[in-house]
């Protein structure tokens, strides 16, 4: 403590530099993580926020809504297995609408759930919708951006089909796009609309008085999991994490992240390393006097690291402080989140990481040789 | 009179190129309180060695070192430096201060490592720095003192925790004749003033005047006369 505090107060200039390297790259790790987590959230939320653990899709749809397909046997069949009240039908279909009264496209993501059921988000501006309700939708508060306000009538561009918005869901997403909650029975005529049009669905058309969905969302736990997964031989049970990495776009997305915040830590090693161990080589004959006169390898072992812990620490503060005045800043359409545990996970990896990058240094101040101290031409 | 300083039969070969080289041949010495010994030889004659042994930095072959009686042979490393820090004070050949310490701060590190209590470490190096003439200097660092001044702080630094034994390598070689012999005349003081045993090892002969004994090391042997 006595000398790693009193040799960064002498050379307070190099010990700045080293520092404000640290900040940055702490604030770039920071920053990134904010990001990969808020476009996480963005793309995901409407999957990530629902209770179910597990989604039945249609066998070989590769984890992915859009391209599965089920009907109401198979959500019978699960509820056989995990009980009724755990087994709730999901549609997911990607559209374009408009506001009527607005020349404005806007992409949406229609989820078709039972309103009563665990799969609806808790509305948070107007009324709820109920089964019976028809032309209603419960829209994501990020449309109100686009003019959409509480009444207001939109069309679905490929069917023609009306909705009025009855309410308000926040942070509800799907493939970034905003997500527009309707009803069963809404969905009915969404798909019969589909159907109608060449090339359409065959199912869909051979069985018009049963509604296909795209996935039948279940609570259960793994036991159940591999007794639906053998029960329905022409599914698949995929977990709610798969099925997350499967929307569009987002494995890619998370993957680059990731692996830019992991090139940030490991660069953050680096350059701790290399910037302790210049200077413990520069200083090895001071380490040798230091031994000589009988201090102990340990103390200095610990000045070492206390001097990494106290800079990385230190920057990591201010560049803590640094984020979140650039996330208030932060235009409220720029996806991005930093909760608690993110930075706490962040700032213990920053941590560990520049501990890492110390232990060279500590291996060199191990290995100096006091004799080194006393002239040893005469050997 | 007690013998603060003890070599016995110490011996030290080295495996040089498949060659035994023997450094030190069964030497012995013993150096009473309050006695300022000079060590000189030539280049190449063991010197540093002979000082490493004595000094608890190196493990001699053969033989046994008694610092204040007690032995330095079979221990461990943090023993030893330990032992190096409570018993044996080191002045090197130029000051080697730590160039980030503040004059005071040089002798309050070592009562730091030496677990002495604050107030009590403060009062005892502000003291040792007033007799080496160095009140006016307490905040200065070593970059900014001349030769002497470093060399005096360095024998403050030695002094701290009031060891039993200086070791002093060549202690002048980097300073001009007066100061060198002033540096030389503080340790002289120190150590009959204190009870403590000096050993010089040097090669300048202007400052043999002020020391007890002079020894001259010698086909790996402590002799009294060249």
């Amino acid at each position: 403590m006595y000398l790693a505090i009193r040799e960064m107060r002498f050379a307070k200039v190099r010990y700045s530099l080293i520092a404000a390297i640290m900040l940055l790259v702490a604030f770039l790790v920071l920053f990134v993580s904010g990001l990969a987590k808020g476009l996480a959230y963005d793309n995901a939320a409407s999957i990530q926020n629902r209770q179910a653990t597990h989604f039945i899709m249609e066998k070989d749809s590769n984890a992915r809504f859009t391209r599965s397909l089920v009907g109401e046997q198979v959500s019978e069949r699960a509820s056989t297995i995990v009980g009724e009240e755990n087994v709730q039908p999901l549609g997911v279909k990607m559209t374009t609408v408009t506001a009527e009264g607005t020349a404005a496209k806007l992409d949406v993501t229609v989820l078709a759930v039972r309103p009563e059921g665990w799969l609806m988000p808790a509305v948070t501006e107007g009324a709820v919708i109920d089964s019976q309700s028809e032309g209603q939708a419960i829209v994501d508060d990020k449309l109100k951006d686009s003019g959409v306000g509480l009444g207001t009538v939109i069309v679905d561009q490929a069917s023609g089909l009306k909705w009025e918005v009855a309410g308000f869901v926040s942070d509800e997403s799907f493939s970034h796009s905003p997500a527009v909650f309707i009803s069963g029975r809404d969905w009915q005529q969404l798909q019969a609309s589909a159907a109608v049009r060449p090339g359409g669905v065959e199912e869909a058309e051979a069985g018009s008085n049963s509604t296909n969905y795209n996935a039948i969302a279940v609570k259960g736990d793994t036991d159940q999991a591999r007794q639906l997964a053998a029960a329905l031989p022409d599914a698949e049970v995929v977990t709610k994490t798969a099925a997350v990495s499967a929307i569009p776009g987002y494995k890619e997305e998370q993957g680059s992240l990731l692996m830019m915040i992991v090139f940030l830590f490991v660069i953050s090693a680096v350059v701790l390393m290399v910037f302790f161990y210049v200077i413990t080589i520069q200083k090895s004959s001071q380490l040798g006097i230091l031994k000589a006169i009988g201090t102990r390898t340990v103390y200095l072992a610990k000045s070492v690291t206390l001097q990494v812990l106290f800079l990385s620490a230190g920057s990591l503060m201010i560049s803590v402080l640094l984020v979140q005045a650039v996330e208030a800043l932060l235009p409220s359409g720029m996806p991005f989140r930093l909760p608690a545990s993110t930075l706490a996970l962040t700032c213990g990896s920053f941590i560990v990481m520049s501990l890492i990058g110390s232990l060279l240094s500590v291996w060199k101040v191990i290995r100096v040789d006091p004799l080194d101290a006393i002239g040893r031409s005469a050997l | 009179m007690r013998h603060r300083l003890i070599l016995r039969n110490i011996t030290q070969t080295f495996e040089d190129g498949g060659m035994h080289r023997t450094v030190l041949d069964h030497l012995n010495l013993q150096v009473a309180e309050g006695e300022l010994v000079a060590v000189m030889g030539p280049s190449g004659s063991g010197k540093s060695t002979f000082l490493s042994i004595a000094g608890a930095l190196l493990e001699p072959t053969g033989g046994d070192v008694l610092l204040d009686g007690e032995s330095i042979i079979g221990k461990e490393k943090q023993e030893l430096a330990d032992m190096r820090l409570h018993k044996l004070g080191f002045i090197f050949q130029s000051a080697n201060l730590i160039p980030y310490l503040k004059v005071e701060e040089q002798l309050l590190l070592i009562a730091k490592l030496g677990g002495m209590d604050n107030s009590r470490a403060s009062g005892r190096a502000r003291g040792l720095l007033h007799k080496l003439g160095l009140s006016q200097r307490l905040s200065a660092y070593p970059e900014k003192l001349s030769g002497g001044e470093r060399q005096r702080v360095a024998i403050g630094r030695a002094l701290m925790m009031d060891p039993a034994v200086l070791l002093a390598d060549e202690p002048t070689a980097s300073l001009d004749a007066s100061r060198g012999m002033d540096v030389v005349q503080m340790l002289a003081c120190e150590a009959r003033e204190m009870g403590k045993c000096v050993v010089m090892v040097t090669h300048d002969e202007r400052v043999l005047t002020l020391c007890d004994r002079v020894l001259y090391l010698k086909n790996g042997r402590l002799t009294e006369n060249g």
